[in-house]
């Protein structure tokens, strides 16, 4: 009996935190465009695709999930080879002042990005970058976490086979690229899961980098559409198809999510 | 650590070696270190120096840019908005820390109860986490409507509390923003907490069994204070992301109602971006950075052994 109540518990808890997914779902099925009275406004009673196909033909909408995809791809597949080079460099290399160049990053990741966004805006406008890709791929391309994470993943490694390379005449960049890397996959796939989540779901540096409605990432495209009456149910359909990438991530990758957050916090 | 140790001598055996061979040991440092090393003084450490510059001067997008001093500085600390926003920042550091790390825990206990499916709870605790706070504030605005048509009001209805008016109450607006942060980010707190409770050793719990302590009494006297260091690192992390707060407050309130959810990044980017006051939204900001700067080195002081960087 008593285990009976702490599953029912358990189950309720769990129902808690799904329940707002269930409403966007549901209510992305449903066509509103008048005034919500009732409480359960976002259960549809025929289910219909109509807003899912009013966002296919509106054009805008599926521009916010195309600029998306090209702000959040490009850092993620150079942020895994960047930071995995990287760590390597800092985890087995010898070079003077390796300790120095290491420790200044481990002290800019305390700075917060709200002090660098302003001379960020200031230099872009110089560069002609407001209102391009440039601004929000190229501050991106390599991450000091990420360097981080690849280092203490490293240090943990013997040099034995990188060694054994070396005596059998391999240059380095062929080590890293047949040793190392494959090593250090798992890692390198926690790094490119956080990059993914941190540029996907951006909304301050889009917002102020991007002032063009067609050059909206899909967060600051929804923001933009969030709070007018009447649209609640595009606005769930939106939601919806911005969350499929996200969900899709995390349905595989959640291993490397939880052990990156762990490495990044505890050893 | 015993690494380390050796590579002063590594060094000068290197150093020795024909620069052909060095370079097909170190290839890779050359190619690409220093790039990065530019791109970092060009993306973060210029910026960084760039903006403590112009809290000095009055910088227009178009236009002259002039030196004025202190003058940001003087008006920095008459501004009764900025301490208002800062003083909001930390009334919604005081509704959510604790509780995200309470429930953070919680959710960690349930987790390593051995409940079956832990894994996929697990993974629904974690969900919010990885998704975007454009999502989660649309939904939340929808549940905590200010009307009778709103979820959270038809359910405290059932307990014969009248309407509230959330969001577009001052008095509960920053509460309801504090809940929904809490609720995104406990999935995180949840997994360094559960990290922490697999390292306890088993033995010790055996052991408060045999000697007949109830379950109350092995969670306050054994479980809790060995979380210590966990307790400690998840606050100060907690902390400095409180301190951040912006999604909600411009997604849900836009810093209303007077301006009672007008957190500092909102203001900072309002000064900076709305009023286009760049200079003085710079010293906001160098504001936000030294209190920042002042939670970290709380944490190194206490904790930067265990963390293991330094």
């Amino acid at each position: 009996m008593k285990k009976i109540i702490k599953y029912l518990l358990l189950f309720i808890l769990a129902f808690s935190f799904l329940l707002p997914f269930l409403i966007m779902l549901l209510g992305s099925l449903k066509e509103i465009e008048y005034a919500l009275l009732d409480p359960f406004f976002w259960i549809p009673e025929d289910p219909s695709l109509g807003n899912y196909l009013y966002i296919f033909r509106d054009g805008v909408f599926m521009r916010w999930i195309f600029n998306s995809v090209v702000i959040t791809v490009i850092p993620v597949f150079s942020q895994m080879f960047l930071c995995a080079i990287l760590g390597y460099i800092f985890a087995k290399k010898q070079f003077p002042g390796r300790e120095t160049i290491f420790w200044v990053f481990m002290a800019v990741i305390m700075i917060p990005q709200q002090l660098l966004i302003i001379p960020k805006y200031i230099m872009f406008a110089q560069f002609e970058w407001i209102n391009t890709y440039w601004a929000l791929i190229v501050p991106e391309l390599w991450g000091i976490m990420g360097v981080f994470l690849v280092r203490q993943f490293l240090q943990g490694i013997p040099n034995d086979f990188e060694e054994a390379a070396y005596i059998d005449g391999a240059n380095d960049v062929q080590i890293f690229f047949k040793i190392i890397l494959p090593l250090s996959l798992p890692v390198v796939a926690t790094v490119g899961t956080f990059s993914f989540i941190s540029n996907w779901n951006d909304l301050f540096q889009p917002l102020i980098f991007m002032t063009q409605e067609k050059m909206y990432p899909v967060t600051v495209g929804l923001a933009s559409l969030l709070g007018k009456e009447g649209n609640f149910g595009i606005e769930m359909a939106g939601s919806t198809l911005s969350f499929i990438p996200t969900f899709l991530i995390f349905l595989f990758f959640q291993r490397y999510f939880t052990e990156g957050i762990q490495m990044s916090g505890l050893k | 650590m015993t690494l380390k140790k050796n590579n002063p001598n590594i060094n000068k055996k290197k150093n020795k070696l024909p620069f052909k061979e060095r370079f097909r040991k170190n290839a890779i440092v050359y190619l690409f270190l220093f790039p990065i090393l530019i791109h970092f003084a060009i993306f973060q450490v210029f910026p960084f120096l760039f903006s403590f510059v112009l809290t000095f001067m009055d910088w227009k997008i178009i236009g002259n840019h002039e030196w004025v001093g202190l003058k940001h500085w003087m008006h920095f600390f008459q501004d009764k908005l900025a301490w208002k926003a800062l003083w909001n920042t930390f009334m919604f550091s005081v509704y959510y820390i604790v509780p995200t790390m309470a429930l953070g825990l919680i959710l960690a206990l349930i987790i390593n109860s051995g409940v079956r499916f832990a894994g996929f709870f697990k993974g629904i605790f974690f969900l919010p986490v990885v998704t975007s706070f454009v999502i989660i504030a649309g939904l939340w605005g929808w549940l905590f409507r200010g009307t009778e048509s709103g979820l959270i009001n038809w359910i405290i209805g059932f307990f014969g509390i009248e309407p509230q008016l959330f969001l577009s109450d001052s008095s509960q607006a920053l509460i309801v923003l504090a809940g929904l942060s809490i609720l995104k980010v406990a999935g995180s707190t949840m997994i360094y907490y559960f990290a922490g409770l697999q390292s306890i050793p088993k033995e010790l719990y055996e052991a408060a069994k045999i000697d007949g302590a109830s379950k109350s009494k092995i969670f306050w006297k054994i479980t809790f204070p060995l979380l210590k260091p966990i307790h400690f690192y998840v606050a100060i992390i907690t902390t400095i992301g409180s301190f951040q707060i912006f999604d909600s407050a411009y997604l849900l309130t836009g810093g209303g109602p007077n301006y009672a959810t007008t957190t500092i990044v909102f203001y900072l980017y309002q000064q900076g971006f709305t009023n286009l006051n760049l200079s003085y939204a710079a010293v906001l900001s160098y504001a936000l950075f030294f209190i920042i700067l002042i939670v970290s080195l709380i944490q190194r002081k206490y904790i930067g052994k265990d963390t293991a960087i330094y």
